[in-house]
């Protein structure tokens, strides 16, 4: 058989078909030029917005309003009154607001992983049988105290104690009576789909509830408003984590002395750390980056950054795009270089587990 | 052969030796030991309770907000009981044009339309019961059905009417079209990065920064760059004719415009994670297709899309219950406006809630939430169980 | 005795009526278990009989459902694990990732509150005793097989529990390393004294490492005793087939007039006149190849292989098949008749439904 055989020939392409694939990614030039483009252009339109915004921070009133200059120093002249009004002449309100996110953001973002990965280990591990009974029992009794709070005017806080009094002696006395029970997954998705809740629905609820404890305007507010609202989030996806950790370690701790939170402590979250470092970074975002609960909650001491943004929309001046655009920039800092301190822990497709359903 | 050791004294010569742990004697051991012991309900507990607190307690004040009238008084409110009244208000009643639309007179496309939906429906409650019945799975899919009627029903009476439609009909105007386009460019380029192409890495790191800007900087920026004067588009916009062309006069152009924000913020969202999802697919899998002599089209038929599809899935469903929460940017960059045309149901509430009037705040959130609740229900039932049956 | 010290705090464990089930499988039945201070006692099964379960009741990780289990003078069935006094080894070696040698070996110790400087003495101690004095800042990550496996085991030592407990500790090395890990364990619970129960499913290992041997089959306990008595008096049929390897040959019968018969077989046998379906049984090594007519009954050659140290013959008699072991040299051709021959004391019979053995039974020699 010859090189120049037909046969030759024929059984090359099949060769070549069967044994050597061709490279992926070795796409015909006219795809590839299709590729590189869409790439391109989408790449476009992500950092346009942010460019825009980065130099109209470095733009002077009239060249925002004079119609669009495209380059900083070749159809406009940079400059940093913006930045200087925000940061020298009106620096006080710019830092209180700007600490007031960080300590926000970060203290919630801790509590948040803190009770979420908690609640979802415990739920990966501990069997929970809540019963039907206790439950009932417990709403039960807070109706009874809100029946007594709305229609009697009674105190809340004697109504409240006095109805948990209720229901721990009434709850100890018949829980062996009680036979049907919910399970831990019943637990996790309810814990779950308090995602589901848009914000309008019990902000102003929680607005009422600080005021009466005189919390409104408060970091501890917001803190706690934040944990709650994102407490879903953690526990859905750390609990995917905690299910896939071999049980062995755990029971291996167990025997050498540890005590439950020690396990949890020593042995559990280091393991999970590629995801609790995604989960935070989520979390964190989601806090910092919040409006509308802020705009309830907080009215000036506790002012967000976002809330900074929108008071740039400043009544008879207009808006002051120049000084709106620096906040927004220095709120996208600190999120970018979190993501990149944070990303060394995340692993590829960490959240894919929880989202595989 | 008998143990060497059978029978030796326990004795134990060096008493600092570390053998077992003693049963706790000392106070502090003895509360770690007293905690130790109901670890389950300090682990979970606090979570419980915040969620109690605050999540579960307001949702009922809310519901008990829906069926009232609130008025502030000096140092407090006065609350009186209003039944459904609020409700009915938006249902039926003077805010019926606001939250549903208007409905004037019904075109004939409209009736067609509503009666061929009745009919699928209908049709696909027969068939359920036909092959298996389970009166709970029933009143599910009777709930559901009701549900997809009174859409439609709403799109044919309004968009179909040429009549005007209200928030609910915006909100999942977002929703549907909104996270529908999301899902596509979001999957698009997920699979144009799960090749090997250069600058992979740059390109997701890029695609990824639109999620870390807050929604509210999102919204200003893309005012300015809609501006028709002095945004950056204004030659394109003077160049096509449009030069004196305001966004707050347009409904459709501005809820385009709002869509436009949210995809902008989005679609990096779906983009990771279906990105790790392709990625994730075994490389032997594409391989033994592509020995095969498998096409392009064909591989993405046959293998990568039966593997992101659960993925996909519930990333979808995610977004959605985000999106119906959609507030912020209709809210900064229209203001709801024109009149009522990009007005979420979350900014509808919000906006009477910024007017005192808590009932109608409140029952707004309220028909939100069964609206969310419903649909993503549904969602969920029909293509999560759906799949899980088949399989 | 080299190390008499953590000798004396050797104790025994007493493991009573136990019983244990999941739904309606009832996994662990009636275990009665005695084992002496500073005795290593294997519970070795067939994979899923339920050992793992019974360990795992004894560290304290499962529930009691009935019975009791004493360690000492304590009655420790309700115990929560880290009160118990036992250290155990698991299969997967359970090592922390996160945590270097040092800390994962030092992890028992840290749990008790001991300070630092002493820990280190007693991880370095430890480490010498497995031979891991020079990888100790190293990550679990960075060990091959055996290391980790020992890396499992000085963890377990330095605790200087009661009891041992070690599950399938050697299953996941490879042979070569199985063996030497194998003569290692043996050294150290011999230096260190300390009560051990090992699980396996491996015979070889029970057999090279047990003071005594507990045989388990489906959750019930067959039969306790020295290796020696367990392969050389096997208490039933599961035992019987279970030891050696290769395993016992059976043959199936019925005892009739003092008579064993079976396909192709026909023995005398005395003690029993009766006993309906009875099973011979003989152990591959205690039988031997003679000439057609000179043994106990003929069959023919199926396969002769060549091991190096001996020749394992295959017979068969009417559609079974025995293995006999003969000596390296020996020679026979495929499909040739032979006899088979062995002592009387070496043949065992059993009862074929309860597979107890007929004790006071035996083949009478021609
Ligand atoms: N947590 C459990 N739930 C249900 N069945 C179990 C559980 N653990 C073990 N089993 C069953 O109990 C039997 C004994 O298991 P195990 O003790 O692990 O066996 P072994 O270690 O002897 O191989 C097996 O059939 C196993 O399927
Ligand atoms: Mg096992």
């Amino acid at each position: 058989m010859t090189k120049s055989s037909p046969d030759y020939q024929a059984n090359q392409s099949l060769y070549a078909r069967l044994f050597e694939p061709q490279v992926i990614g070795k796409m015909p030039v006219g795809t590839q030029i299709l590729v590189y483009s869409a790439l391109v252009i989408w790449t476009l339109f992500v950092l346009f917005p942010i460019y825009w915004v980065l130099i109209t921070s470095f733009k002077d009133i009239a060249d925002v309003n004079g119609g669009p200059y495209f380059l900083p120093w070749i159809d406009f002249t940079p400059s940093l009154h913006a930045w200087k009004e925000l940061f020298v002449v009106d620096y006080e309100d710019t830092l209180t607001a700007y600490m007031n996110s960080i300590i926000i953001a970060l203290a919630s973002t801790l509590l948040c992983s803190m009770i979420g990965s908690m609640a979802a280990y415990a739920l990966a591990r501990i069997e929970y049988k809540p019963k039907f009974g206790t439950i009932a029992l417990f709403v039960v009794s807070m109706i009874l105290a809100s029946i007594a709070v709305g229609s009697y005017g009674i105190d809340w806080k004697i109504a409240v104690a006095v109805a948990l009094a209720i229901f721990a002696l009434m709850a100890r006395g018949l829980s062996r009576r009680f036979t049907r029970s919910v399970g831990n997954g019943d637990i996790l998705f309810w814990m779950i789909s308090q995602r589901i809740l848009p914000p309008v629905v019990v902000v102003v609820p929680i607005y009422m509830m600080f005021q009466q404890l005189h919390l409104l305007d408060t970091h501890i507010a917001l803190i706690l408003t934040y944990t709650v609202v994102n407490l879903p989030i953690v526990v859905w996806l750390m609990y995917d984590f905690f299910v896939s950790i071999p049980k062995d370690l755990e029971e291996s701790a167990q025997l050498d002395g540890a005590t439950r939170f020690t396990t949890f402590w020593e042995i559990v979250l280091p393991m999970a750390r590629p995801g609790l470092a995604a989960t935070t970074l989520l979390v964190m975002i989601l806090a910092w980056n919040e409006y509308l609960l802020a705009l309830f909650i907080s009215t000036s001491n506790a002012q967000t950054m976002p809330i900074l943004v929108a008071a740039m929309n400043a009544g008879e001046r207009g808006i002051l795009w120049w000084s709106m655009s620096v906040v927004i920039i220095v709120m996208i800092i600190p999120v970018v270089a979190m993501a990149i301190v944070l990303q060394r822990f995340i692993s590829k497709g960490v959240l894919l587990g929880a989202v595989k359903g | 052969m008998t143990p060497q050791n059978s029978g030796a004294p326990v004795t134990r010569p060096e008493p600092d030796a570390p053998a077992g742990l003693a049963a706790p004697t000392s106070h502090r051991a003895r509360l770690s030991e007293w905690i130790d012991r109901r670890a389950g309900t300090f682990f979970i507990m606090p979570a419980v309770v915040m969620i109690l607190i605050f999540s579960i307690f307001p949702l009922v004040a809310s519901l008990v907000m829906s069926v009232s009238r609130i008025r502030l008084r000096a140092g407090g409110y006065k609350v009186s009981f209003v039944g459904t009244k609020n409700f009915e208000k938006q249902l039926f009643g003077s805010e019926q044009f606001h939250f549903l639309g208007t409905f004037r007179e019904i075109s004939l496309l409209g009736w067609v339309v509503m009666v061929l939906a009745a009919l699928v429906l209908v049709w696909w409650l027969y068939r359920y019961v036909r092959s298996q019945f389970w009166w709970l799975g029933f009143i599910g899919r009777l709930i559901t059905a009701n549900l997809a009627f009174a859409i439609v029903a709403l799109a044919a009476t309004t968009l179909l009417s040429g009549n005007n439609f209200g928030t609910l009909g915006t909100t999942l105007f977002y929703v549907f079209v909104g996270c529908s386009i999301q899902f596509i460019i979001g999957l698009g380029l997920a699979l144009l990065c799960s090749q090997q192409i250069r600058g992979r890495n740059f390109f997701r790191v890029v695609f990824f920064i639109p999620l870390m800007v807050t929604p509210i900087g999102i919204g200003y920026a893309f005012r300015m760059l809609a501006d028709t004067t002095k945004g950056p588009f204004s030659i394109v916009w003077q160049w096509v004719g449009l030069g004196d062309f305001a966004w707050s006069t347009s409904a459709w152009a501005a809820r385009s415009f709002i869509i436009i924000g949210d995809s902008w913020q989005w679609i990096p969202f779906i983009f990771v994670i279906l990105l790790a999802a392709c990625e994730n697919i075994p490389r032997d899998f594409v391989e033994a297709a592509e020995v095969d002599g498998a096409s392009q089209r064909q591989i993405f038929l046959e293998i990568t899309w039966p593997q992101i599809l659960p993925v996909a899935v519930t990333v979808m469903l995610i977004r959605m219950i985000e999106a119906f929460k959609i507030v912020d940017l209709p809210n900064i960059m229209t203001s709801g406006g024109p009149g009522i045309a990009t007005e979420s149901m979350s900014l509808h509430s919000l906006f009477a809630w910024r007017s005192l009037d808590l009932g109608q705040s409140a029952a707004i959130s309220y028909l939100l939430l069964f609206v969310t609740v419903v649909v993503c229900v549904s969602f969920f039932n029909i293509i999560v169980l759906q799949r899980v049956r088949q399989t | 005795m080299s190390n008499t010290k953590t000798v004396s705090t050797a104790k025994g464990l007493v493991i009573k009526d136990l019983n244990k089930s999941y739904g309606s499988v009832h996994v662990v039945k009636d275990l009665n278990l005695d084992v002496l201070p500073g005795e290593f006692l294997v519970l070795l099964g067939p994979s899923g009989c339920g050992k793992t379960t019974a360990l795992r009741m004894v560290a304290g990780l499962e529930e009691v459902q009935s019975g009791s289990i004493t360690l000492g003078d304590t009655d420790v069935t309700t115990m929560p694990p880290k009160y118990r006094d036992v250290a155990m080894v698991f299969q997967s070696y359970a090592l922390y990732p996160h945590k270097t040698v040092a800390e994962n070996i030092g992890f028992p110790l840290k749990m008790r509150g001991i300070g630092v400087t002493e820990r280190e003495q007693a991880v370095r101690e430890a480490a010498q005793q497995v031979h891991l004095e020079t990888l100790l800042e190293r990550y679990p990550r960075q060990l091959s097989g055996g290391q980790r496996q020992r890396v499992a085991l000085a963890r377990a030592i330095i605790r200087r529990p009661a009891v041992f407990l070690m599950d399938e500790p050697l299953s996941n090395l490879d042979a070569q390393l199985r063996g030497f890990m194998r003569a290692e364990l043996k050294h150290m619970q011999h230096a260190l004294g300390v009560t051990t129960l090992y699980v396996t499913h491996d015979q070889i290992e029970a057999m090279t490492l047990a003071h005594r041997v507990a045989i388990i089959n489906d959750g019930a306990l067959q039969q306790l005793g020295t290796p020696r008595e367990v392969y050389n008096d096997p208490a039933n049929l599961f035992v019987a087939g279970f030891m050696g390897s290769p395993p016992m040959n059976f043959i199936q019968g019925e005892i009739e007039n003092s008579r064993f018969q079976g396909a192709g077989i026909d023995l005398a046998v005395t003690g029993v006149a009766d006993n309906g379906k009875t099973t011979l049984g003989f152990r591959p090594e205690d039988a031997e190849v003679v000439d057609a007519g000179q043994g106990l009954f003929d069959a023919i050659v199926y396969a002769a292989e060549m091991t190096g140290e001996q020749t394992l013959v295959t017979i068969e008699l009417d559609e079974t098949y025995f293995v006999i072991k003969m000596p390296k040299d020996f020679e026979t051709d495929i499909g040739s008749q032979v006899g088979v021959r062995f002592a009387a004391e070496h043949g065992y019979l059993f009862n074929t439904g309860s597979g107890t053995r007929l004790r006071n039974c035996a083949v009478v020699m021609v």
